[in-house]
């Protein structure tokens, strides 16, 4: 199988949102659908206590033939698929540069323990100022839509996969999703991903 | 999430570290393996359960790692490669055993322990480097770079095992245990043919000792030497140690482990791979010394990148204190130097700022000018404190502890313990845990607390573990206080799960690691044996538990144990029971920062699914967040906060 | 003491750490961060930033208090600078009506006048205290007379019963008596004057009666004290008898027994706080009833003071439920004297206190010739 080269070795893709989002679940998803295409990937979760509710941070290193240490060196990230504004922005913070593309879900989810949450369009505005392009994702208003929040992340997959970003499509992506989703969910999780495809289309 | 036991071997899966682990003990064709979850090694042991049945291997979760560590014992006296798996914490819990285990020496079937450290303290409240323990206890000690080579590392920790008849330990860390990468899979043995058989049975005719019983020491500590001495030969030329560079480099980079790959990609960055040559170790202790002194003799600089402790920049300087005066010439950076720090987590960002001061090289992360507008545009982003789950009972159990203690109005205070309720410590848990160390430390301090009272000691004493820790190590703390008329009260939150780290089964879920059903070790009955004071309440009756706390605080004699029952709700969402309740806030009746309020849900309480919404000034429930517990219904003064029940 | 943004945190250092609380329950509004225990006000958790000042702290009687608007919110008219307040009429009374002075403290007035407001629908709900079993006293709605017979009697404890007053939903629209001594009564003004956010409108309190007060004891150390000396749960009344000495008794239910220990006894446990009191006979309020200092034994003093207090008088002596005289001029000079050396020692600890003359901690609107007056005399 020829494998396709990258727009750049590594490629670096961060995944930004809160604990209890799913992001692991994602980066699990894009990093098996790009290891059957053949490339060597490295990806990194943030695990345990992160999971209740602190940020987290998947970050997925993709290469043609290296296998690298999965962390995004500072300043280097490709593509961010932002689950959460504020996380969205964190992670800019300090993986961001000129030329990162960037997929967010504005819903915010607000911290806990009397900490306030920024203006939304503030952030907003400082997302777009620090990514070449920002392409806005409404998962979560579309999950709860559909009756179940959790889809918001298969939402936010087919919004990626839609976005051309990575070497991958909705080809690729079904066995993986027909594995995790036995039975009558694989249903709504294939309308989840593509109303998410659908979604960046017009975004 | 790929099947752990594919029967493909050459083919490339994405594994986690901890999974390729468990190949690892698959393809070594381990027969026992035991653990206690704590991460990041967690996930090892669940691997393993999973493909148990199918693999003829008994996979199991003990009650601690020192158990876990004689199981293994057990089953490699009786001729079975066995296998043992824990975080950083579990070599110390294991330390006693294996200190005289290497006294004995193993059985015929090779015994391997995978500790996972964790640089940070990501998912741990200590940062020990557990590699010390090898040093003092002498078990040969590897580590691995990536998934993969664990993968690898661990079948070949079998064979030197076997070699030198040791224990020894491969060591993880959390980026290793934590990355998902590409594991190239080998081939898994066939079907295990060997019976199990404990060799050494008393013979009536020649009775002589046994060998699995340790003593006289000395005669057994000399071997003990020799046996590390000839790990060293055999590792002197493993292929886990490796050379990428120049013949004479410039500076020589001495790492280990998951820096390997910091160090790969910081001299790619830094394009000084003309300049810098990396010795990459897999075997550091006892320490591969001819392989070291030959690469020491190509240059005049050392740079030593490892994680947390010095430990093979102590090792590497005492063999060119050894081969002095050729090393006389020799500059060391490391962690001594202070280039790089003995704690925290490294990072392929700090080899290059260290290497661009000691080769003084440029280096540009991104545009400055974005760097500064980055810096200034963060400044709004907030701190996003961890919490415990929307409709976690520790929430409850916290809350009722807190009004309790006030109430009680005797300064009395909560040692804590290690679980999720660790968050005690913090916001999540009002601050209320005052003492927080190892696991079943809570209960073993408070012991020790309430047998002041001749010293004027008139405070009220609560200690807290989970149903998991209680197994663990509170127990004999438990017995400890009932034993010595200690006067405390110990909390045991019971949510049914080891929670933290996955949701492991223990010996009060009637649930084995592999699935199976299994008796279940009734806590209560336990602790009544033991002769406590014993009450179970559910701490969404917060005022019952209260009622409860402050009348077993009173007892001026004896250990008391008040039993929190109340499922996880992650376990709860898993086994997809419903919450009774949808919950919704009156907005008219929500006093919101009024006197009389203040806010008391979102800042104080802070169960993540209330929120304070901005527009309109008054508590909301985040319906992508509430599970519909209904316990925030109890605590709005207001009568705000309405649960309805679901049919 | 300046008052804006005021909460809990400021009450307990101003007040609660100063030895200055009384006991009075004022703080305890609902609130969930404040709460009664056991004789003890607790504060269960951090409560800051409220606008404006919270109740607990607007409330408290011994933040600053502006003794001339709270004169004339209460009885109409300027401060009375005088020993026992504004009064219409002072007598001795007490009650006739069977079954009631014998649980009552002396003459079973407050209970036979309050009784007879439920009963004449004057009031719906008497916000007063009761004993518990071990004879601690905590803040009680009462709502019939039974429920008030239940009430009868005092425990010489700091009461919180207007915690009682604040328990009752905020959009009540009962009428309510209340019952309190010195202290109470002063926060209760404050609660009129700057009405609550989450407590029913005060203009439904029809009806104040103060209690007579020289000090209230300390339930926290009183309390292990009296279960030393008996046994509390059988206790039915606690009195101090003027005759022959001083003496504080417990009279035990079951067998009669009176356990007499001498009130010097007593006193290590009296709040400190009461040296602070400058009001011995509860002068914000429609009637005050006592004894100390006044009364022959089985009567008690009444002083009515507003038009409200006089009518209900009159009422229970038309209706032949109380028994009412004049009280003797020397009587009342006695009273007087008691009153004003209460308010002349109050006065020299605050001055002790503040080492100023006039920072007189939470005494405030008054004309400086008057407090000056009683602080030099």
């Amino acid at each position: 199988m020829a494998i396709q080269a990258l727009t750049k070795e590594p490629f670096n893709m961060v995944i930004a949102g809160v604990g209890g989002q799913g992001n692991v679940l994602l980066s699990a998803f894009v990093g098996n659908a790009l290891l059957n295409k053949g490339y060597m990937i490295s990806v990194a979760d943030t695990f345990g206590v992160s999971q209740r509710g602190g940020s987290v941070a998947s970050h997925i290193k993709i290469s043609k033939d290296t296998l690298y240490s999965s962390v995004t060196l500072n300043g280097q990230a490709d593509v961010l698929l932002g689950m959460e504004p504020v996380e969205t922005l964190r992670v800019l913070g300090e993986f961001g540069n000129p030329e990162v593309i960037t997929i967010v879900n504005p819903r915010p989810v607000y911290p806990t323990g009397g900490v306030s949450y920024p203006d939304l369009e503030k952030v907003k505005e400082a997302i777009e100022q620090l990514s070449a392009k920002t392409s806005y994702v409404n998962a979560t208003e579309v999950a709860l839509s559909m009756g179940n929040p959790i889809l918001a992340n298969i939402i936010l997959l087919g919004a990626l996969v839609g976005a051309n970003l990575l070497p991958i499509n909705k080809d690729d992506m079904m066995p993986i999703l027909e594995e995790r989703f036995p039975g009558k969910i694989l249903e709504t999780n294939i309308q989840a991903f593509e109303k998410g495809m659908a979604m960046i289309a017009e975004a | 999430m790929s099947d752990i036991a594919m029967d493909k071997p050459g083919a490339s899966v994405l594994l986690m570290g901890n999974e390729a682990v468990a190949r690892g003990v698959l393809e070594a064709g381990v027969s026992v393996a035991a653990g206690y979850p704590g991460s990041p090694s967690s996930e090892v042991l669940p691997a393993i359960a999973s493909v148990a049945k199918k693999m003829n291997i008994h996979a199991e979760w003990s009650t601690n790692e020192k158990v876990a560590t004689e199981v293994a014992g057990g089953a490699s006296f009786a001729g079975l490669r066995s296998f043992a798996v824990m975080k950083q914490n579990g070599a110390n819990v294991a330390a006693d055993f294996i200190v005289n285990l290497n006294m004995t020496g193993i059985g015929e079937g090779g015994m391997v322990i995978f500790i996972s450290d964790d640089p940070g303290g990501m998912t741990s409240n200590n940062e020990e480097d557990s590699r010390t323990a090898a040093k003092w206890l002498d078990n040969p000690l590897m580590e691995a770079s990536s998934a993969h080579e664990a993968k690898e590392m661990i079948k070949w920790a079998y064979e030197v095992s076997e070699a030198v008849n040791l224990m020894v330990y491969v060591r993880g860390v959390t980026r290793i245990s934590y990355t998902k990468s590409n594991v190239t899979l080998g081939e898994l043995p066939k079907a295990k043919e060997k019976k199990a058989y404990f060799p050494e049975v008393w013979d009536m005719y020649s009775p002589k000792k046994s060998k699995f019983t340790s003593g006289p020491f000395p005669i057994f500590h000399k071997p003990l030497h020799e046996k590390l001495d000839k790990a060293r030969e055999i590792f002197e030329t493993s292929e886990f140690n490796k050379y990428w560079g120049p013949e004479k480099p410039e500076l020589l980079l001495i790492t280990c482990g998951a820096c390997t790959s910091y160090c790969v990609e910081a001299v790619q960055q830094l394009a000084a791979d003309k300049k810098v040559g990396i010795l990459k170790l897999g075997t550091t202790w006892p320490l591969p010394e001819k392989l070291v002194a030959k690469h020491l003799k190509t240059t005049k600089q050392v740079f030593f990148v490892e994680e947390m402790d010095p430990f093979v920049e102590r090792s590497v300087m005492e063999l060119a204190a050894a081969n002095l005066p050729e090393t006389c010439e020799l500059t060391f950076f490391g962690a001594r130097s202070g280039h790089l720090t003995p704690f925290n987590e490294m990072s392929t960002n700090l080899v290059i700022d260290a290497l661009t001061d000691i080769l003084n090289l440029e280096y540009q992360e991104r545009d400055p000018e974005y760097s500064k507008t980055a810096q200034e545009l963060v400044q709004v982003v907030p701190a996003r404190p961890i919490n415990m789950c929307p409709g976690c009972p520790h929430r409850a159990t916290f809350w009722a502890v807190k009004t309790a203690l006030k109430l009680d109005g005797r300064n009395g205070f909560l040692c804590g313990d290690i679980g999720c309720y660790s968050m005690g410590f913090a916001g999540p848990g009002f601050f209320q845990s005052r003492t927080m160390h190892a696991m079943g430390s809570g209960a073993g301090v408070a012991s020790g607390l309430g047998n002041l009272v001749q010293f004027g000691f008139d405070q009220p004493v609560l200690a807290m573990c989970g149903d998991s820790t209680f197994f663990h190590a509170v127990m004999p703390a438990l017995v400890n206080g009932v034993y010595n008329k200690s006067n405390f009260t110990l909390l045991v939150v019971d949510n049914s799960a080891t929670a933290m780290t996955g949701f492991q089964p223990h010996p009060g879920t009637g649930k084995l690691a592999n699935g199976d059903t299994a008796p279940t070790v009734d806590i209560e009955a336990v602790c009544k044996a033991a002769g406590a004071t014993v009450e179970v309440c559910d701490p969404f009756d917060l005022r019952n538990a209260t009622q409860i706390l402050l009348r077993m605080m009173k007892t001026e004699i004896g250990t008391n144990v008040v039993i929190m029952k109340h499922m996880c709700q992650l376990v709860m969402t898993r086994e997809k029971i419903p919450n009774q309740y949808k919950m919704r806030v009156d907005p008219d009746k929500c006093l919101s920062d009024e006197c009389g309020c203040n806010n008391l849900c979102t800042r104080l309480f802070g169960c993540p699914g209330l929120m304070l919404d901005k527009e309109t000034n008054k508590a909301r429930i985040d319906e992508a967040l509430c599970v519909g517990c209904g316990l925030c219904t109890d605590v709005c003064p207001a009568g705000a906060i309405i649960r309805e029940e679901v049919k | 003491m300046s008052s804006d943004g005021k909460g809990i945190k400021d009450l307990v250092e101003e007040v609660m750490n100063e030895g200055l609380c009384t006991g009075c329950g004022a703080c305890i509004t609902g609130c969930p961060y404040v709460v009664s225990h056991e004789g003890r006000i607790v504060v269960l958790d951090k409560c800051t930033g409220v606008e404006g000042n919270g109740d607990c702290y607007r409330h408290c009687p011994r933040t600053l208090t502006d003794f001339e608007a709270l004169s004339r919110k209460i009885l109409g008219m300027s401060f009375a600078e005088t020993e026992i307040g504004h009064y219409e009429n002072v007598w001795m009374v007490r009650s006739t009506v069977p079954g009631v002075a014998e649980r009552s403290q002396d003459g079973g007035c407050v209970t036979t006048l309050l009784s007879l407001a439920l009963e004449e629908g004057l009031v719906d709900v008497v916000s007063c205290s009761k004993m518990d079993e071990d004879r601690s006293p905590h803040g009680y709605l009462a709502r019939t007379r039974e429920e008030l017979l239940s009430c009868a009697g005092s425990s010489y404890e700091a009461s919180y019963s207007l915690e009682a007053y604040r328990s009752l939903e905020k959009d009540s629209q009962e009428k309510i008596a209340v019952v309190g001594l010195g202290c109470q009564t002063e926060a209760l003004s404050k609660i009129k004057n700057q009405p609550p956010k989450n407590n029913p409108d005060p203009q439904n309190i029809k009806l104040t009666i103060g209690l007579f007060c020289g000090w209230a004891l300390l339930p926290k150390t009183f309390h292990p004290f009296l279960k030393d000396i008996c046994d509390v749960s059988n206790v039915c009344k606690f009195d101090i008898p003027h005759t022959p000495h001083y003496s504080f008794d417990a009279l035990m239910d079951r067998n009669g027994k009176i356990h007499s220990v001498p009130l010097d006894e007593i006193k290590p446990y009296i709040n400190p706080a009461c040296g602070y009191c400058w009001d011995m006979t509860a002068e914000l309020s429609d009637i005050s009833i006592g004894s100390a200092g006044s009364s022959y034994p089985g009567w008690n003093t009444i002083v009515a003071r507003t038009p409200a207090g006089v009518e209900l008088l009159k009422l229970a002596e038309q209706k032949k439920l109380l028994a009412i005289h004049d009280l003797p001029e020397e009587r009342l000079n006695h009273l007087k004297t008691a009153a004003l050396n209460r308010k002349k020692k109050a006065l020299k600890n605050i001055v002790e206190k503040t080492g100023s003359k006039t920072d007189l901690l939470y005494i405030d609107g008054l004309k400086p010739e008057y407090t000056e007056k009683l602080i030099e005399s």
